[in-house]
């Protein structure tokens, strides 16, 4: 009676095991986040006494913010406007720009390695600054004002869409570029007719998604002096006006999600 | 007179009134918005000279004097970054697989999904802002916005991933008499652990970006730095810094993107012939 119940499992593979790597891992995960909590060689410093003791204060400050001054509510609409036109603006000049890079970036509508390097690595390195450190020396090189802001959301969103959408151009299928070489097209009547419209319902949904995201990003722009409803949050901030601050707050939070109702019925239409 | 019984069978070319439409109104609203902004346009010509100008003063040369101190506040942004990642994932798993269709009630699904909602609308700044008056301007006050800022995407992110895993093992499990917890632990989270992991990963370099970010407001570490320099017009410091930035930054991309790569794609055949 044993033995058939025992038969069976014996026929199973053995689990796959790999002890040397897990403690690898471990080791590894676990050194990183001791070395990042110890303030000796410049880690942070986990600090859960300040917590129990002045936790009133951040409550002090949350309770004060769950009573929003809507009366200061006109007095953003200036502001958020400006923040919406920024947004649309930078979303449209990457948007013009991004097209050529990223045929530039991708493998199958640029054959030549060298130039293909060269915007990859422009594009990489240009992702890798953020977006308040542009707009704070862009400020200091331009001036004080939506400009700044404006080159600022412009930078960001092409080193998003270029990444994504090169990336995406990469790893598709080829089957109509390669009818269109097999026809005798060059290079480029090939990314006119083939490439480009494959592509470009990714670009459009890239486009938008870069619009929901410089609305965001307009919150913060502000506080470095580089437009929009920032500004006035900074400034409310520094004035510790927290109902005010909530207004704007909640303002952001529906403009946000309305952008983001609106950009997901387009996207729907376009797919 | 052949060609025309040619052209017939060619289906008729789908309606480009709508395009046009969207085109049209698309262009209207940001001629619009161009229009109402106050640039003054008289400074635009001079941009490409004043930013050429600045460069040339960050980067011709940049001053490697401070680099020491810049390595260690950049190790500081990192260790507020990875420790920021470890308290967002740590909170948004839970919580994420909690608001997944299946998982948790309904009513609790709803209240999570809002509090995400909001969280995600909050920028990290802000909610800094709120932490410094509790832990002061330090990098744990740092670290601590990251980890509830980045709650809000991340949660997302794990009931979108939960959601779109294959039903059939969580049908299996539940077929052999599983409960809910029963199928999430040996049904949904087997499928979708790798993808948390990347996901994991993608929130460290996220992190690296914003705890910049969240430096200039006063949480230490380059952020701090960066802004300091960028006040006293030290511009080839500046340009160290930046560096600085973009080096490490595209250095732990490129090793975490590598990781996240293994992870989602699995061993190499190499690999596998090994342990085989």
């Amino acid at each position: 009676m044993t033995a058939p119940a025992v038969a069976p499992r014996r026929e199973l593979p053995p689990k796959p095991r790999n002890i040397l790597r897990v403690a690898l891992i471990v080791t590894v995960l676990v050194t990183l986040t001791v070395a990042a909590c110890t303030p000796a060689i410049g880690g942070v410093e986990i600090d859960l006494a300040s917590i129990s003791k002045h936790w009133a204060n951040g409550a002090k400050k949350l309770g004060q913010m769950m009573q929003p001054n809507f009366a200061f509510l006109p007095r953003t609409v200036a502001p958020m406007l400006e923040t919406l036109q920024m947004a649309v603006v930078g979303a449209a000049i990457a948007a013009a720009i991004s097209v050529p890079l990223t045929l530039w970036a991708a493998k199958p509508t640029n054959a030549n390695s060298v130039t293909r390097g060269v915007v990859r690595t422009a594009v990489n390195v240009v992702r890798a600054v953020p977006d308040l450190v542009y707009a704070s020396v862009l400020v200091a090189m331009v001036g004080v004002g939506v400009l700044p802001g404006l080159i600022t959301l412009v930078l960001f969103d092409l080193g998003i869409i270029v990444k994504l959408v090169s990336e995406a151009i990469d790893s598709a299928d080829h089957g109509y570029m390669e009818a269109g070489r097999a026809a005798g097209g060059s290079q480029f009547q090939i990314n006119r007719v083939t490439a480009l419209p494959q592509t470009l319902p990714l670009f459009a949904n890239q486009w938008l998604y870069t619009l929901e995201l410089n609305v965001r990003i307009s919150a913060i722009l502000g506080f470095v002096g580089a437009g929009g409803i920032g500004r006035i949050l900074d400034e409310r901030r520094n004035f510790y006006a927290y109902g005010d601050v909530s207004v704007i707050i909640l303002e952001i939070l529906v403009v946000v999600v309305l952008i983001e109702v609106l950009s997901n019925a387009l996207r729907k239409r376009l797919a | 007179m052949n060609a025309m019984t040619f052209t017939s069978p060619v289906p008729r070319r789908p309606s480009r009134l709508w395009p046009t439409i969207f085109t049209v109104l698309a262009a209207l609203v940001i001629l619009i918005a161009v229009g109402g902004l106050q640039i003054s346009w008289a400074d635009v010509p001079k941009i490409p000279e004043n930013v050429a100008k600045y460069l040339g003063l960050m980067f011709a040369p940049p001053s490697w004097e401070k680099l020491p101190r810049a390595l260690l506040e950049m190790w500081r942004s990192v260790s507020m970054a990875w420790l920021g990642a470890i308290l967002c994932v740590v909170v948004s798993i839970p919580l994420g697989i909690l608001a997944a269709r299946g998982v948790g009630p309904a009513w609790l699904r709803v209240a999570l999904r809002g509090i995400f909602a909001v969280i995600r609308a909050v920028p990290e700044v802000i909610i800094a802002l709120i932490l410094l008056t509790v832990t002061g301007l330090t990098p744990f006050t740092g670290m601590l916005a990251l980890g509830i800022a980045g709650i809000g995407t991340q949660g997302k992110w794990v009931y979108e991933a939960i959601e779109s895993a294959e039903a059939g093992a969580a049908e299996a499990v539940r077929a052999a008499g599983g409960t809910t917890a029963e199928v999430t632990r040996w049904a949904l989270w087997p499928a979708v652990a790798p993808v948390l992991m990347s996901f994991a990963l993608y929130r460290f370099e996220i992190n690296i970006r914003t705890s910049a970010i969240l430096g200039m407001v006063g949480a230490g570490g380059i952020g701090s730095m960066l802004t300091n320099y960028t006040q006293f017009r030290e511009w080839d410091t500046v340009g160290m810094l930046l560096i600085v930035v973009v080096v490490v930054t595209m250095l732990i991309d490129m090793i975490s993107g590598a990781v996240r790569r293994r992870i989602m794609e699995g061993a190499r055949p190499r690999d596998l012939a090994r342990s085989a």
